[in-house]
Formats: structure tokens, C-alpha cells, sequence
């Protein structure tokens, strides 16, 4: 990674509540311009963590950092917060709360005005700026509730499961925001369990299991390091010949028949075979139409990382700290 | 303009805005004009004449009877009715009468005697106690005659006392019930408001827990601004009100008794009121009226030269504002520790109670002002509120190191309630489905 100073960094945060630790020990960087997304299965200690952004609570041990500078009270207009209990005052109307909620982040009324007509033309809800949240559908009030969280223009987002409640069209535009609002300088912390979303717009992760960072670092990184020796090989040529043309340091794992000579078999390597050799000893056998190395989606990275997390998987992390640093 | 003016903006605008408390505010003075007119104006309303059919056993008391314009008496024998049950049957079944006075044999000769009175429809308590006063004249007159006993003599024997009250200190003369009265109504403002605007502040914690906006709010300012916003913004809702109520209450007074009545607010009729009935008895000595308009001349001093109205309205505000920050800051409390409002109840009752007790000891400081209760509870923060303005409207001479104790000792609790339930509020906003206890609570308290 650079040597820009992050925008946000946490040093070893704990917090406890009453005999619970709910952080324990947990750093993370997270560079300027980017989009984290921090993982974990419920109750992990996500929302403690973004609590502790936000100061809504404080840590009791460990630093934030904003830019550089020790978290402060200031830091409030340059953090924008969306929930993932989403809420607004149900009989105010929409316009009228969505100023107020920019003036509490330090944004002049009259600039906040002007913002937010913008922002509400965006999408497509002007005409609701006198309606009140009753009678409005849920997807109205997760815009309305996704406006209010970007139009102070923060430079630190924090959005937990953005896309919830909303339908493929309208996810899509929050996507699109997100990703412009990225590219316009603002870095976003994304808090979710949709693994896709978190594939096709995190440049780095966070994955907090137990009150504890166990894996973290580029999305692409993580991938290597959760792929294993496995590989998809299409060829053409009979199954038997394919099996015995190396002998040992490789297993079937699938072998789909595609026609009668014409095969896709998945293999795993072992014992420090290398590609090459395998690729060579069965070449004079088969003939190799492509071979692909099998990446694990986000999904099963998650999934494995938090159901073994064994003790040679809290090197791992151990040492991506260490490369993050 | 800081956050926390925005929060009071918007808690007191949302709040002035909603209809409903323009509908209270025009019609509470609206209601409590119409209340006071109506009180009066019944209280002046003649009451209809009656037919009274008296059937007398004891043959002396009838002829004496006196008669009036409303109560026409008409004798048994007139009608041919012998005894009690004719004359109930009669007075069921005809529509001649509106009551029947029976007085048996023995009315005469005892001390404590007992007539009966049939009626079809009740009689007010008036229409009794003036059939009452006159059986009685009648009684007292034949006894006269009896014991030979002249009426002047028995004017000069029937002596009438009043014990005029002064203040040592000040030599004013008081009247100390009144007076007191005037100072429960204070106490009793302060009571209904406390109550009114602090459960708006915790139905507003509640609104915002449960509609869940409180955490995005929490995310740019701090809990305990919030927390005090909404105190503050209702707090000057309820100013707002109540300004509005005493403006528009004096206004319509005045003009109700500039035009539409113009003597019904007099100082003498509202004392005729308060006075209710004052038929004298037997051979009447004193014309009534003096006395009336005696009571009016008295509750005028009261109102404009007793009262010390400066000090009562500053006491007032104070008080008021007081009372409100306690019980409200406790009742925001509770509204961040419960996830709605049918939880509530447990933690009511303990902010409840006193408030209650408050009340109640003010009520009883009417009858005596100075007893100990009422000066305990001057004292003690969560009651003094309430019962302090009672003893104030009896004087404040001498009361000076007492008003300053329980102001400071008001001061020092409304401060500590609000830090403690500054620190429940910050912890209890942001806890959902779990049932909040005591000791839950107490454990708030030392989070850092």
C-alpha cells in the first residue's frame, strides 16, 4: 500500500460492556478514496466499531484516527452515518427533516436547501419535498435516508447495508452514487453481509469475527490467499487417460463429462506439485483446451474464515496486519 | 446557531405547528372563561318556584310558617289530607306539588327534631337547608312565645363573632384561606404542566428510540444534547401555552364582563357565589347584604392588595421551570430505558408518586398552611414545586431563608437528576429489546 496517511485508521481497539468484550484489539487502515467493507457475522462487534467512529461511544482503550488527527468532536461534519435501523420522524415533513438532519451536521440551511433539491431531482423524488415519511413507501424512505447521510458531502461514509430495502434499479443507483461519490474523493466504509456487492465494489476488507480482526487487507489479496492449488482443466480425451497420466501429488476433486471425449475436470494439487509438471505430464495424453485457476468468491471466503479459524489462520492475519502497516 | 438551539427549534416548532395544540391552547382559556361564567351564572339562576304540601302533626307550626315568593306552602288540611301516606300517595299521583314536608308531633319539644321531606325530583341542597331554616324560625318563634322573651331581647342574645386575622409582622389583615386558595391554584398549574409537558418528553425519547432516527442524530451531536434540546424545546412549548392561556383568559374576562355581563364579575356576585346561601334565621337581625358585599370587599383586597402577585409570578416561573427540568429530565430517562410505551409503567410510578403526594399536600395546606407537611415538603425538591406557592401566598415575610433554601436545594436536584439521566438516556437510547431494569440502570451510570 502507499504512504498517504489513511483517512481513517483504528489502533488497537477494545471495548467491553459489562463483562462483554465486544472489540478486542482491533486495528484497521483504511485508505484515502477507497471502499472498505468491513464483514463479520451478526454480533461480531461491526456496529461497536462504527458506534465508536461515529462517537456515539468511545473506546475504552486504543486510537482513531481521522486523516492523521485523533478523532474529535469536529470530525462530526465530515463522517456521514447511514444506519442499518433506518429511521426518520414519521409525521415531519420530508423536506423540513432532511434540512434539519444537514444542519445538525453543520451544513447552513440555505446551502443545505440548495443541496438537497439537487439530490431529491437526482432521484426522482422533488415532488415529495412536503410529504410526510407515513406516506411514503420503504424505498422512498431509504433515499431520502441515503440523501441525508452524503449531502453534507463527508469525506468519511459510513453506510451499513445500503442496499437493503431497496429494488435492482434503485440498488444500482446507490451503487452508482457510492462509486461516484468514491471517485469524487469520499471514502466509504461498507458495512454488509451481501458478499456479491462487497466483490464488485470493495478495494479492501475487514472481516471481524468474535470481537476480533481475523482477516483483512485488498480484496484481490485475500482471494489469493484463500485459493488453493485448484484448478479447472478442459481437454479433450477419455477420463482414463487424463487419470493416469500423473501418478500421485494431485486429486479429483470433480470430473464432469462433457461429451464422450470431452471432459471438465477440477484438480487440486498437493504435496508441492507445481502446475507446470502436472500440465506436463498430461499433455502427451489428453489435449488441454484451457486451464483456469479457481478463485473462492468472498462468500466462501467468508464462510470458511469464520467457521475454522484455526490457529495457522490467525498467522495469516498476523501477517497481513504487518502488510498493512 | 449551535445544534442544540436547532434541536429546541425543532422540538418547539414541530410541536407549536401540530393542530392539536393550537385546538388546546384557544380552547383551554375558552373552556376555563366558559367554566367560571357558567359557575357563576347557575350560582345567580333563580331556582324555580315550589308547591309544598305540608302535612303538620304538631297543629302550632303550620300558621307560623313563613311564606316567600319561591316556596309556596300550602297546608294538609287544605287539600283534605289526614296522614303520611295520603299525603304520599297525593303528591305521587297529582302533579300539584313538588314536595311534601311532613313534620310529626314531636318537631316541637325536642333539640335535634326530624321532619321528613317526599320529593318526586331531588331537591337541590338549597331548597332543604331553606325549608330547614324556615321550620326551624318557626320553632325558635313558638319557643320565644313560650319562654315569654321579647324579640329584641333575642336579637341582642343571638351574637354573631368574626375573628379578623393580622399578620404580627406586617399588621396586615388576611384572609389566610383565600389566600391560600389562590396559592393552590399556582401549585396546581405547576402540577398539570409538569405533568402534561414531562410525559411529552418521554413520549418524544420513545418516538425517536422506536422510530430508530435517534442514532443517525446521536451520530452529530452528542446524546445529552438531545436529551436537554427536547427538555428545553417543550419546555418553552409549554411557556408558550400557558402565556397564550393567561392573555387570552384575561382578555375574554374583560371583554365578557365589559359586555355580556357587565356586573357578573363584580367583586360582590363572585362572592355571593363563594358564599352560597346566607337566608337568615327566624327574626333576622342584620340585613344579608351587608354581609355580601362585605365577603366581595374582602376578596377584592385579596385579589389586588394581598396577594403579592410580583413575587408569586416570579416564584412561579421558577418553580415551574424547576419542577419541569426534575421531572422531566426523569421522565426522559425513562423513555430511553423502555423500547414503548406500555413498558413505561413500571418506572412511572416512582416519578408518579411524589408528584401526586405534592398535590395532595398542597390541597391540604389550604386548611392549614403552617403545619409541618407543608413545611417539609417546601423543602424537598420533588414536592416543593407544588406546595411552595402555598405558603407564599399566605406572605412572604419571613419566608426569606426558605424560598432561598428549597430554590437552591431545587436547583442542586433538577442538576443531578438531569446528569443521571443524561447518562441512562445515552446508554438507553441505543438498546433495543432488552427489558431495562434497576440495576440495569445503575449499571448506566458508571459506563464510560
Amino acid at each position: 500500500m502507499t504512504n498517504e496517511t489513511p483517512i481513517f485508521e483504528a489502533k488497537n481497539i477494545v471495548k467491553e460492556y459489562s463483562g462483554h468484550r465486544a472489540l478486542d484489539n482491533v486495528s484497521v487502515k483504511v485508505p484515502k478514496q477507497s471502499i472498505f467493507g468491513l464483514l463479520g457475522p451478526n454480533g461480531a462487534g461491526k456496529t461497536s466499531l462504527i458506534r465508536i467512529i461515529n462517537q456515539i461511544t468511545a473506546p475504552d482503550s486504543g486510537e482513531i484516527l481521522i486523516d492523521g488527527k485523533p478523532l474529535q468532536r469536529e470530525h462530526v461534519s465530515q463522517i456521514g452515518y447511514l444506519p442499518e435501523e433506518r429511521g426518520l420522524y414519521k409525521k415531519m415533513k420530508i423536506g423540513e427533516q432532511a434540512v434539519y438532519l444537514a444542519q445538525l451536521k453543520g451544513m447552513p440551511k440555505k446551502q443545505a436547501k440548495q443541496e438537497l433539491m439537487l439530490w431529491f431531482k437526482k432521484f426522482e423524488i422533488d415532488t415529495w419535498w412536503n410529504k410526510t415519511v407515513d406516506e411514503l413507501s420503504k424505498g422512498m424512505a431509504q433515499k431520502i435516508q441515503f440523501i441525508t447521510t452524503v449531502v453534507h458531502r463527508p469525506q468519511l461514509l459510513i453506510l451499513d447495508e445500503p442496499f437493503s430495502g431497496f429494488d435492482p434499479i434503485n440498488t444500482n443507483l446507490v451503487k452508482s452514487e457510492i462509486l461516484k461519490l468514491r471517485d469524487e474523493g469520499a471514502t466509504i466504509i461498507l458495512s454488509t453481509h451481501n458478499m456479491g456487492s462487497v466483490e464488485e465494489i470493495c478495494d479492501n476488507i475487514a472481516l471481524i469475527n468474535n470481537s476480533k480482526k481475523i482477516l483483512g487487507g485488498k480484496v484481490s489479496d485475500v482471494k489469493e490467499q484463500f485459493s488453493e492449488e485448484k484448478y479447472i482443466i478442459e481437454f479433450k480425451g477419455t477420463g482414463v487417460a487424463f487419470a493416469n497420466a500423473v501418478w500421485g501429488g494431485w486429486e479429483m476433486v470433480n470430473n464432469k463429462q462433457l461429451g464422450e471425449h470431452h471432459a471438465i475436470a477440477t484438480i487440486k494439487l498437493t504435496r508441492g506439485t507445481q502446475l507446470n509438471d502436472f500440465l506436463k505430464g498430461i499433455i502427451n495424453s489428453v489435449e488441454i483446451q484451457s486451464v483456469n485457476k479457481v478463485i473462492p468468491d468472498m462468500n466462501e471466503i467468508f464462510i470458511r474464515a469464520v467457521e475454522n479459524k484455526s490457529i495457522d489462520k490467525e498467522e495469516v492475519v498476523n501477517e497481513n496486519t504487518n502488510q498493512d502497516g | 446557531m449551535g445544534k442544540i438551539g436547532l434541536i429546541i427549534k425543532r422540538e418547539y416548532t414541530t410541536r407549536v405547528k401540530k393542530k392539536s395544540f393550537l385546538l388546546m391552547t384557544i380552547l383551554g382559556p375558552i373552556l376555563l372563561v366558559g367554566f367560571l361564567v357558567g359557575a357563576i351564572w347557575l350560582g345567580q339562576q333563580e331556582e324555580k318556584d315550589l308547591e309544598i304540601l305540608v302535612l303538620d302533626d304538631t297543629y302550632v307550626l303550620s300558621n307560623t310558617l313563613l311564606q316567600s315568593e319561591k316556596y309556596h306552602l300550602t297546608s294538609s288540611q287544605d287539600e283534605d289530607i289526614e296522614n303520611i301516606d295520603a299525603g304520599k300517595t297525593f303528591l305521587k299521583e297529582t302533579d300539584q306539588y313538588d314536595i311534601f314536608l311532613y313534620l310529626p308531633g314531636n318537631i316541637v319539644s325536642g333539640n335535634a327534631s326530624v321532619g321528613k321531606l317526599f320529593y318526586k325530583e331531588a331537591p337541590s341542597s338549597n331548597v332543604q337547608r331553606h325549608l330547614e331554616n324556615i321550620v326551624d324560625g318557626s320553632i325558635e318563634r313558638l319557643r320565644l312565645k313560650e319562654l315569654n322573651i321579647s324579640n329584641e331581647d333575642y336579637a341582642r342574645l343571638k351574637n354573631k363573632v368574626q375573628l379578623h386575622t393580622i399578620d404580627v409582622v406586617s399588621n396586615e389583615e388576611k384572609n389566610v384561606g383565600m389566600r391560600a386558595g389562590v396559592g393552590f391554584i399556582f401549585g396546581l398549574m405547576i402540577y398539570l404542566f409538569i405533568f402534561m409537558y414531562g410525559i411529552q418528553v418521554m413520549k418524544g425519547v420513545i418516538e425517536e428510540k422506536s422510530n430508530r432516527i435517534v442514532e443517525v442524530i446521536v451520530s452529530s451531536v452528542k446524546p445529552f444534547e438531545l436529551m436537554m434540546g427536547k427538555i428545553i424545546g417543550i419546555m418553552f412549548v409549554g411557556l408558550t401555552q400557558f402565556i397564550i392561556w393567561v392573555m387570552l383568559s384575561l382578555a375574554l374576562t374583560t371583554t365578557l364582563s365589559l359586555t355580556v355581563f357587565p356586573d357578573l364579575m363584580s367583586p360582590e356576585n363572585v362572592a355571593q357565589t363563594t358564599q352560597v346561601e346566607q337566608v337568615a334565621v327566624g327574626v333576622t337581625v342584620e340585613p344579608i347584604n351587608t354581609d355580601i358585599t362585605e365577603t366581595g370587599k374582602e376578596f377584592q383586597d385579596l385579589i389586588f392588595n394581598q396577594i403579592p402577585w410580583g413575587l408569586m409570578i416570579g416564584l412561579f416561573i421558577f418553580y415551574f421551570i424547576g419542577g419541569y427540568l426534575l421531572y422531566g429530565s426523569l421522565l426522559a430517562a425513562i423513555g430511553a430505558a423502555v423500547d414503548s410505551e406500555t413498558d413505561t409503567q413500571q418506572f412511572m410510578l416512582p416519578v408518579t408518586a411524589p408528584l401526586i403526594f405534592a398535590y395532595i399536600v398542597a390541597a391540604m395546606a389550604i386548611e392549614n398552611p403552617n403545619s409541618a407537611a407543608v413545611e417539609w415538603c417546601s423543602q424537598i425538591p420533588f414536592t416543593s414545586p407544588i406546595v411552595m406557592l402555598v405558603r407564599v401566598s399566605m406572605g412572604a415575610e419571613g419566608l426569606g431563608w426558605a424560598i432561598v433554601l428549597s430554590m437552591s436545594l431545587l436547583i442542586a436536584t433538577f442538576i443531578g437528576t438531569t446528569w443521571v439521566a443524561g447518562r441512562v438516556y445515552r446508554t438507553g437510547i441505543l438498546m433495543y429489546g432488552k427489558k431495562a431494569s434497576y440495576k440495569e440502570m445503575f449499571k448506566w451510570l458508571r459506563h464510560k
